[in-house]
């Protein structure tokens, strides 16, 4: 391991000045990463201490940029850091399964006229403006490139006379505890909370309540009422919780609905392709496995032909959702092996580097297992979701097509 | 009921943390709330140490019943 200090002056957000201290470790991991996992352990590294800024891992080498402002550097603690990293790779590498990639759609090599990071002039011209980390407030030309996918999606969810439901941002505790969410995905989740009901405690907490200027929150102590409620993680859920303990009518069910989506990525919440509080457009199958496996290939064909009529490049392949370091290699290669994810992934030319936009899932009955949904015959109902991330997708979009509305292949596109 | 019978009920018990009175020959991935995502990962390691079946796409999707698992070490054993 080698160490060495550095000073550096960065930019944070679209244009305050920050002056930070940082120090870089260069870290050999105890074992190779195979290829396939050090985009996985990347990701999560970002968790294993507060002070890591930036993290960059290679097969044979782990580079930590960690934060010296807020956390003193010493060789205590970086002895700590580097077990700590240790620790993740080897969970993450010891027994991994070699995914089995499929890819079901490969136009990646479309030409695309965009070679810009889209985010430079969109922050330039107030189009987007950053509230905080993962955190912004999008203007009118993403949100008329928004709507118009919000449109077709909405067509694509029509042909399967999908019914429109709407359901809370806020999710209960207790539901994701039931679908063992808190197990698989602890490191994303995004809690609500609200003062105690308690006069002393409100008059308290409006007179001492106050933000230091890294916007963290001060308050006094025992202000807050115990956690019953998440910023929900995902669309689908909500209706599988409105089905769960009963017979499912009819034996089977496609819905659609859209809704704010929170995950909290650390430091991986960048620009809009990663973003703590998104939207998503899901179509839900609920019913038999064939049911489900069908419709999900369907909308899959689908939405192939409108990624063609625009033009976008892009590739589905097989895919896993991010678990957490304990649960990833079993449930990963369990995901991987049964076929259950693909992610349509957006080519962004700027980068030379994809971006998953929407995927298509299969949950087999996970779902109807765990919270007693059922079919005629009494057997747990089967459940998948085609899901789109509509920030994401018109990011990819200008990436590939820039800003110029003129410019743009939609023909039906209010400009 | 054959040795690798009870060898694979004796191991479907230990994955899935049952009695092996609650394992039946024709138990199969799903049948059970145990034997789910997870609970199936663990009889796939438990093989891979007893058995050195190699845990990948094709023998985690394949190997999802008591009848396969047997007849999948069966044809193995022949084959050695």
């Amino acid at each position: 391991m080698s160490i060495y200090k550095s000073e550096a002056t960065i930019f944070s957000g679209a244009s305050m000045l920050e002056e930070t201290a940082f120090i870089i470790i260069q870290i050999k991991p105890v074992v190779p990463i195979p290829s396939h996992l050090t985009a996985e352990i990347q990701s999560k590294l970002a968790y294993v201490d507060e002070s890591i800024h930036r993290v960059q891992v290679a097969q044979d080498q782990i580079i930590i940029e960690v934060n010296t402002v807020d956390q003193p550097f010493d060789n205590d603690f970086q002895t700590l850091l580097v077990e700590k990293v240790q620790k993740v790779v080897v969970s993450m590498v010891k027994g991994a399964i070699q995914p089995k990639i499929q890819f079901l759609e490969d136009h990646l090599d479309r030409a695309v006229p965009g070679n810009e990071d889209p985010m430079v002039e969109l922050l330039r011209r107030g189009e987007i403006s950053k509230e905080d980390t993962g955190l912004f407030c999008i203007g009118p030309l993403l949100t008329s490139l928004i709507a118009y996918f919000e449109r077709q999606f909405l067509d694509l969810a029509d042909s399967f006379q999908a019914v429109p439901y709407r359901f809370p941002t806020l999710i209960p505790a207790r539901y994701l505890e039931r679908v063992n969410y808190f197990r698989s995905f602890p490191h994303s989740l995004t809690f609500a909370t609200h003062l105690r009901e308690d006069l002393d405690v409100i008059d308290s907490f409006s007179q001492h309540a106050c933000c230091n200027s890294q916007g963290d929150l001060f308050a006094p102590a025992d202000s807050f009422a115990p956690i019953k409620a998440l910023l929900s993680p995902a669309v689908c859920y909500h209706l599988y919780f409105a089905l769960a303990d009963k017979a499912l009518q009819g034996g089977e069910l496609v819905a659609t609905a859209v809704g704010n989506c929170f995950r909290y990525e650390a430091i991986n919440l960048v620009s809009l392709e990663r973003l703590w509080n998104f939207t998503m457009r899901e179509i839900i199958f609920v019913g038999s496995k064939d049911f489900v496996l069908d419709n999900r290939e369907v909308a899959r064909q689908r939405m192939a032909r409108l990624l063609e009529k625009i033009g976008m490049a892009y590739r589905v392949e097989s895919a896993n959702d991010p678990f957490f370091i304990g649960e990833f290699r079993k449930q990963a290669a369990f995901q991987s092996a049964f076929q259950l994810k693909f992610e349509i992934r957006a080519r962004l030319p700027f980068k030379n580097s994809t971006l998953a936009v929407g995927s298509y899932n299969y949950h087999q009955d996970f779902f109807g297992r765990n919270l007693d949904i059922t079919l005629p015959d009494g057997s747990p109902a089967h459940t998948g979701c085609v899901a789109f991330g509509l920030e994401r997708i018109a990011f990819a979009f200008l990436a590939q097509f820039g800003l110029d509305p003129s410019h743009w292949p939609l023909e039906s596109l209010e400009r | 009921l054959d040795n690798l019978s009870e060898n694979i009920q004796e191991l479907l018990a230990q994955a899935l943390q049952l009695p092996i009175e609650q394992i039946p020959l024709d138990l199969a991935f799903g049948d059970i709330p145990q034997w789910d995502s997870m609970g199936h990962m663990e009889v796939m390691m438990i093989l891979e140490e007893r058995y050195g079946v190699e845990i990948n796409a094709d023998t985690i999707s394949a190997l999802t019943s008591i009848p396969i698992i047997y007849e999948y070490l069966q044809k193995r054993s022949d084959n050695i």
